[in-house]
């Protein structure tokens, strides 16, 4: 629609030359002019405004040397599209404002306000652009599929680039919008050249990273910056994109240790088998698995090893031990293990009573049977020393 | 210390040692000997001898290896002869027994006159003990019979007593069970006491003799007393009660009471020994000094020990006899007995042998 526009403004220029002098006065009227580079027009024979450049650097510009005839050196200025009207006051006190309208390849078009009725009185031409101005116009879209996804996971984020417009669009620069701590894996920053009518597709993996908060993230517009075959520059952007963060599943090792069996009465001096069983419940595999025992006082360590080292253990998977105890003394004895990955621990008791030996528990009756039997044996002795 | 060996003949004599050992248990009763050991007041020694395994069984506080059973059955019936020749037979078996027991500086003989065993033994006993233990003097308790215990134990009284005599020991105690009768009603308390009261006597004199004592007397002194007279003696014993005098207590010994054998003292009494013991506040030396002074004129030669030692004054009196007049009685008696026996025997056998010749020159026919 653009290029359309364009073209009619161009033949309407066309019609203005044919028609000199042409009336462009009224009161605040403003007068469309367009020259071509290293060009110029007289206003009301006093103002020369002549095109040096046009350019695009972000936004089209076009640098301009306002003169007159009392002001021989007059003054360049860069006048940027969408920008405030330039002001040049002639050296007989001719007042115009003038804002860039469009640049093309080789001209620009200016919309020019005076208070005095202007006209056109001279001009220096080239030749008049016959064949339509060609132009590229790129539209973008970003679709993130999925647009829900866990911690950790990679999304695909795809641009779809159509140029609308009726020229090639060349030197495109892809600024893509990006989240925190979320990374881009694929996605190109230069673009190669499109065509008038093609579109383009870009895929790209985004992965979102370990660390990131889980939440709504929008994901700023991607931008595109081109030129078309004239050399004038342009830029386009897609709507920003909303992604959800879910937090996902965590993969963790977690490990539990029990032992086996619990609650035990056994006597002083026998062995006491203890089985410790590690088993990981999480869902991730559990690097160097240590083991401690904190055995109490009275207990000693008969057989086993007490404190063994596993290099890992899967998820699901249990490794079992066994160990055989003593207890020197009586009484509750509760021996603590403790099983410890990563910065984790998990501990489990082993708990058992000792009682007195059979001997020991009737340590006090047999004291007391040694002098009866003494007694006894003294008796029998005196007995028989006595009877005939 | 002095060595003391103490022979119980017979079922007489092994009761009487019996009672000492028992003595010398203490006061503890019949568990004593099960924990405690016996405490003689000097070495004594102790055999009983016997040729009836039962009598031997019968003891309970002799020590089983101190009992010697010399083998004849079940004694040897009241009969001497046998008696005799049965120690003849084991008089090695004995000697070497008695030999066990080291050197003696005193022995003493406890036998019954009446029975076989011990009424034989003793004098042939003493006899080898004299030749064995030169220097030991030997000294027999003799127990007499109760006189109605028939003819048989009176004529073996005599006639022990005799032999026993004839070995001349050092002296001969006279126990008397007829005259100690008085003691209990029944025969077997009667002989418990009479043991008893022995067995305590002579384990007083037995300390007297071994102790350091304040006025003193020793086995020199036993000796001289038992020289006198005819050799025969026996013991009187007293014990004062609280506020008599020292001097009553001395006379009571000699009294019939406290004697072991009817006899007057002071009319039959050789030499005496006195044996006192008792609290120091009690012994009064002047006055003990004096009565036995005063006795002296009476009896002769009068032996004193003073032993202190708590308890009210006791005195044991030991003495030999000039006469014997109960002992005559007795050889009477006995003889009497033995002639009976005699004319009955012989009255017997003229009957049995006037039977007999009604069968003379007859053949059976069968
Ligand atoms: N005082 C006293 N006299 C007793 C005791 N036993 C027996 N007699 C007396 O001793 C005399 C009998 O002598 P025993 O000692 O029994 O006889 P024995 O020497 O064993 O001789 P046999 O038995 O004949 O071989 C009798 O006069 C009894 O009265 C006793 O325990 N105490
Ligand atoms: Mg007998």
């Amino acid at each position: 629609m653009n290029g359309r526009r364009i073209l009619i403004v161009v033949a309407a220029v066309a019609l203005l030359i044919l028609v000199l002098p042409m009336t462009v006065a009224g009161e605040e009227e403003t007068t469309n002019i367009t020259i071509g580079v290293n060009e110029y027009v007289v206003l009301n024979n006093d103002i020369y405004i002549e095109v040096r450049d046009v350019g695009t650097v972000g936004i089209s510009y076009a640098e301009v040397w306002f003169r007159s005839s009392q002001d021989a050196v007059g003054t360049t200025k860069n006048l940027y599209r969408g920008d405030v009207p330039a002001i040049y006051i002639s050296g007989t006190g001719l007042k115009i404002e003038v804002t860039l309208d469009y640049i093309f390849s080789n001209a620009a078009s200016f919309g020019i306000t005076s208070s005095k009725a202007l006209y056109v009185t001279d001009r220096k031409a080239g030749k008049v652009e016959t064949e339509p101005v060609t132009v590229p116009k790129l539209i973008i879209k970003r679709t993130i599929d999925p647009n829900e996804a866990e911690i950790g996971q990679t999304v695909k984020v795809t641009l779809t680039i159509k140029n609308t417009g009726n020229g090639t669009a060349t030197d495109i620069t892809l600024a893509e919008g990006t989240i925190a701590k979320t990374y881009k894996d694929g996605c190109p920053s230069t673009i190669d050249d499109i065509a008038a009518g093609a579109t383009e597709r870009i895929e790209y993996d985004l992965k979102i990273g370990d660390d990131v908060q889980p939440g709504t993230r929008e994901m700023p517009a991607s931008v595109l910056n081109y030129k078309g075959e004239t050399g004038v520059s342009d830029s386009t952007e897609s709507q920003s994109s909303v992604l959800e963060i879910i937090a996902g599943e965590v993969l963790l090792p977690e490990l539990t240790i029990s032992t086996d069996p619990i609650d035990y009465v056994v006597t002083c001096g026998d062995e006491v088998p203890m089985v410790v069983t590690i088993t990981n419940v999480g869902n991730a595999t559990s690097e160097k698995v240590y083991v401690k025992g904190d055995l109490p006082h009275g207990v000693r360590l008969k057989g086993g090893e007490l404190e063994p080292i596993y290099e890992s253990i899967k998820p699901d998977k249990s490794e079992e031990y066994e160990v055989t105890l003593v207890a020197n003394e009586e009484g509750e004895h509760v021996v603590e293990m403790n099983v410890m990955w990563a910065d984790e621990e998990a501990t489990a008791v082993f708990e058992f009573r000792a009682e007195k030996s059979g001997l020991e528990k009737y340590y006090v009756y047999i004291i007391a049977a040694i002098p009866i039997l003494l007694i006894l044996l003294w008796i029998i002795k005196r007995r028989r020393e006595y009877s005939y | 210390m002095l060595n003391i060996l103490v022979l119980g003949l017979g079922q007489c004599g092994n009761r009487i040692l019996d009672a000492m050992n028992r003595e010398a248990f203490g006061r503890g009763g019949t568990f004593a000997k099960y924990y405690t050991r016996q405490k003689f007041p000097a070495s004594v020694k102790t055999i009983a001898i016997n040729t009836a395994i039962n009598d031997l069984k019968g003891l309970v506080d002799t020590r089983a290896r101190d009992r010697l059973h010399v083998p004849h059955l079940h004694g040897v019936g009241a009969n001497r002869t046998i008696g005799k020749r049965v120690f003849e037979e084991n008089k090695e078996i004995i000697m070497s027994e008695i030999d066990k027991r080291g050197t003696f500086d005193l022995i003493f003989i406890i036998t019954s006159a009446a029975g076989g065993s011990g009424s034989s033994f003793a004098p042939l006993l003493i006899r080898e003990l004299k030749e064995t233990y030169t220097n030991a003097p030997v000294v027999c308790i003799t127990v007499l019979p109760f006189r109605e215990e028939g003819s048989i134990f009176l004529q073996n009284a005599a006639f022990c007593l005799k032999d026993v005599i004839d070995e001349k020991p050092t002296g001969v105690l006279l126990v008397d069970n007829q005259y100690l009768k008085k003691y209990a009603g029944d025969i077997k308390s009667a002989y418990d006491k009479i043991n008893n009261t022995t067995a305590r006597r002579l384990l007083f004199l037995i300390e007297a003799l071994n102790s350091e004592m304040l006025m003193v007397t020793d086995l020199g002194d036993l000796k001289t007393v038992m020289n006198g007279g005819i050799g025969i003696g026996t013991m009187g014993f007293y014990e004062a009660s609280k506020d008599s005098t020292i001097k009553s207590a001395i006379l009571g010994s000699f009294k019939p009471s406290g004697l072991l054998f009817p006899t007057n003292v002071y009319k039959e009494g050789a030499r005496a020994m006195l044996i006192i013991k008792g609290d120091k506040k009690y012994l009064d030396l002047d006055l003990i000094t004096k009565t036995i002074e005063e006795l002296s004129t009476e009896i002769g030669q009068v032996f004193k020990g003073v032993l202190v030692q708590r308890g009210r004054p006791r005195v044991l009196s030991l003495f030999t006899l000039n006469s014997v007049p109960e002992l005559e009685k007795l050889y009477a008696t006995a003889a009497e007995a033995i002639r009976f026996e005699k004319e009955r025997r012989d009255r017997s056998r003229n009957q049995l042998d006037s039977a007999f010749s009604h069968i003379e020159d007859l053949e059976p026919i069968y």
